[in-house]
């Protein structure tokens, strides 16, 4: 049998059931497949085997001596039997010698409950220590960036080390001295203030290194988790949006092989709190001052009634809101443009086609197929015959010379408008954290982001304001649901023909029109 | 490699005679990685001590990085990581020697050269004093390693003269 990228299939037994995987496959990853997770440490999908730790040694029949199950390759008519006296007994050592100058210190630890020392040492490790000894003692070292390194609870797995090498290819980490007295080092001056760096924490399998930005906040037990997308750039890196009650806390990459592997770079992973501001639109508002949404969506309906539509949107509104404005912008015979924040570009070397992207918006790709313009000044050339529409900017980057001149003015947005000179409706949307929606990165990838935490007072998410504004105006945009709003722009939009939420799913799905991965 | 290999303050170690020298080194083995325990050698040797700047030209020159090579160092006991004195000496304290006054071959060894403490490097500069283990001479315990030379039968009387022959 052969799969689907031409390998040769490989047929084995793991733990009494039957896997078929395509050759070259490592015991530990066929495991997977079969549900199986043999505890490992040193080894970790998105870096160099290193084969050092031996906690994934297993028993496979014939073989005289227990093997690494990440090291060791699959082969047809393999046996393998993970729960077995001798590999249960080698790992169990394993354990106990991982254990002798770990400090325990679980309560205070907050790797606590996402700990694979804690998850395997629950699962099969040694109930008591047979150390009598002092444990050897390290001071914790700040790492720079966002890393903090608490040595005592540091296994030596290396996969710091290696993600810095290999991944990152900015080798400053090292381990230093040998034996009990072994650490992680640094070169002289070298620290993590790289922009890739905070990965360490995550490939981290215990609670050496740990995220200052995160540390004492919060149990890990305590959050909720919403598949999302980072709106940091054009990457689109899968992410998890974790909040405690209803703030967001922290973001960690979610794996995506098609987008950013198992990584996030520290620029997106730590610009959330603007997710938590507290200077929230939170009512809506006619020029009148505050109203309910039928009068807000009247007085914004009335506000295009007979004027051109000059819209001016972020870059990280969804797609489904990008085709709802320029039905609004068709409708007045007006146009919607946007702005682009750039910076410099950050690649991740040892990743495919990674990197913290020069456009630091999240769907400039999306707003383009939906018939949005990129400008450089998006609010030149309003005149008396236009409504401005300003759709999720911060009022401090709104021109007043634009808004002297605009007949009328539709803020839609995140944040509270604060006193703008001209206002005829002010419509509170959900923030990307807030709503249900796609995105589409740079490379046509169309990506859902998921709701992790409730919007703020009477805010809707901008797809169900606009629709409201559009029937205001007469055109039928009846949706329900973000999915349906999506199902009705799939049906209109040749790029995204066919595509349902449940085809995109989490790992995405590329528009007709761009080729990924094209240069 | 790090900026540190270029500052103009860092005078390379691998230059003229000592070039010549690593390259014959680097015949010896299959890879220019596998010379690194001989040419940190060579770094010592020529500066007493491997500092950064040299683990960065020794990286640089071997086509590894320099944060592996602090590895390496810091591994091994006998690359000195801080500079140490002139005269580098190394008292045998494993057990025959013990039993024969080794720590108080020690303790004179400290009061003479004026070092303070094991590890530490003398006031003027010239001694630095360090218990080790076995160097493997017990039938004539106590031996103290100079340098490169081992003298053995030492006692705490014997101390300030093998000192003064050092001077």
């Amino acid at each position: 049998m052969t799969a689907p990228g031409g390998h040769q299939l490989v047929n084995l037994t793991i733990e009494g059931r039957p896997v078929s995987v395509p050759a070259g496959t490592s015991i530990l990853e066929a495991a997977k497949t079969a549900g199986v997770l043999i505890p490992h440490y040193c080894y970790h999908p998105g870096l160099p085997v290193a084969g050092s730790c031996r906690m994934c040694l297993v028993h496979v029949e014939k073989s005289p001596k227990l093997m690494p199950s990440c090291a060791t390759a699959v082969a047809e008519g393999q046996v393998v039997q993970v729960h077995e006296p001798r590999a249960d007994e080698a790992r169990k050592g394993v354990l106990e010698m991982l254990l002798i100058n770990h400090p325990l210190d679980c309560p205070i630890c907050d790797k606590s409950g996402e700990c694979e020392l804690q998850d395997f040492t629950y699962q099969e490790g040694p109930a008591h220590s047979r150390l009598r000894d002092p444990k050897r003692f390290n001071a914790a070292e700040d790492f720079g960036g966002d890393v903090l390194y608490v040595a005592n609870r540091c296994i030596l797995c290396t996969r710091c080390v290696r993600f810095m090498e290999s991944v990152h290819q900015d080798a400053v980490l090292n381990v230093s001295e040998r034996g009990d007295r072994a650490v992680i080092g640094r070169t002289e001056g070298g620290d993590l203030a790289r922009p890739w760096a905070g990965n360490v924490v995550d490939v981290c399998p215990v609670g050496a290194l740990l995220s200052k930005d995160f540390l004492n906040k919060a149990r890990v037990w305590e959050l909720d988790r919403a598949a999302s997308i980072c709106t940091g750039c054009s990457q689109g890196c899968n992410i998890m949006i974790e909040t405690r009650d209803t703030s967001v806390v922290r973001l960690k990459p979610r794996p995506n092989p098609d987008v950013n592997a198992f990584f996030m770079c520290d620029h997106g992973r730590l610009d959330y709190r603007w997710m938590n501001r507290q200077d929230r639109c939170a009512a809506p508002a006619t020029g009148a001052g505050e109203s309910d949404w039928d009068s807000a969506v009247t007085a914004a309906a009335d506000a295009l009634e007979g004027r051109r539509a000059h819209i001016v949107a972020s870059a990280s509104l969804d797609n489904e809101v990008f085709w709802l404005l320029g039905r609004v912008a068709k409708k007045t015979g007006g146009t919607v443009a946007f702005a682009v924040p750039t910076g410099p570009e950050a690649p991740l070397p040892g990743a495919r086609d990674l990197a913290l992207r020069a456009d630091r918006v999240a769907n400039a790709t999306g707003a383009g197929l939906l018939g949005a313009a990129r400008k450089d000044d998006p609010f030149a050339g309003v005149g008396p015959g236009d409504a401005l529409v300003i759709a999720d900017l911060d009022p401090a980057g709104v021109p007043v010379s634009a808004l002297e001149a605009a007949g009328a003015v539709v803020w839609l947005g995140t944040v509270h408008p604060g006193s703008l000179s001209k206002l005829n409706a002010a419509l509170p949307v959900a923030n990307v954290a807030e709503c249900e929606g796609t995105l589409t990165n740079l490379r046509g990838r169309v990506q859902r982001h998921l709701q992790a935490r409730p919007a703020p007072g009477m805010a809707r998410p901008a797809w169900s304001a606009l629709a409201d504004i559009l029937m205001a105006l007469g055109e039928e945009a009846g949706y329900q649901t973000a999915e349906e709003a999506f199902a009705a722009m799939a049906a209109a939009v040749p790029a995204f023909t066919g595509m349902t939420y449940a085809t995109i799913g989490l790992r995405g799905a590329v528009v007709a029109s761009s080729a990924e991965g094209a240069p | 490699m790090s900026a540190h290999a270029e500052d103009a303050r860092y005078e390379p170690v691998f230059v003229g005679e000592r070039r010549k020298r690593l390259d014959v080194i680097l015949e010896r083995y299959p890879t220019k990685q596998a010379a690194l325990l001989p040419a940190l050698w060579m770094v010592q040797e020529a500066r007493g001590w491997v500092s950064e700047d040299a683990m960065a030209e020794v990286g640089a020159a071997l086509g590894i990085t320099q944060a592996y090579v602090k590895g390496v160092v810091t591994f091994y006991t006998m690359y000195h990581q801080h500079p140490v004195g002139k005269y580098f000496i190394q008292v045998c304290t494993t057990t025959p020697c013990l039993c024969s006054g080794a720590d108080k071959v020690v303790d004179a060894f400290l009061d003479h050269t004026g070092c303070k403490e094991l590890g530490l490097t003398s006031p003027d500069g010239k001694y630095t004093v360090i218990e080790v283990e076995c160097l493997g001479a017990c039938g004539f315990a106590t031996p103290v390693q100079v340098n490169a030379d081992t003298i053995e039968n030492v006692t705490a009387e014997k101390v300030p003269e093998i000192l003064a022959g050092l001077k």
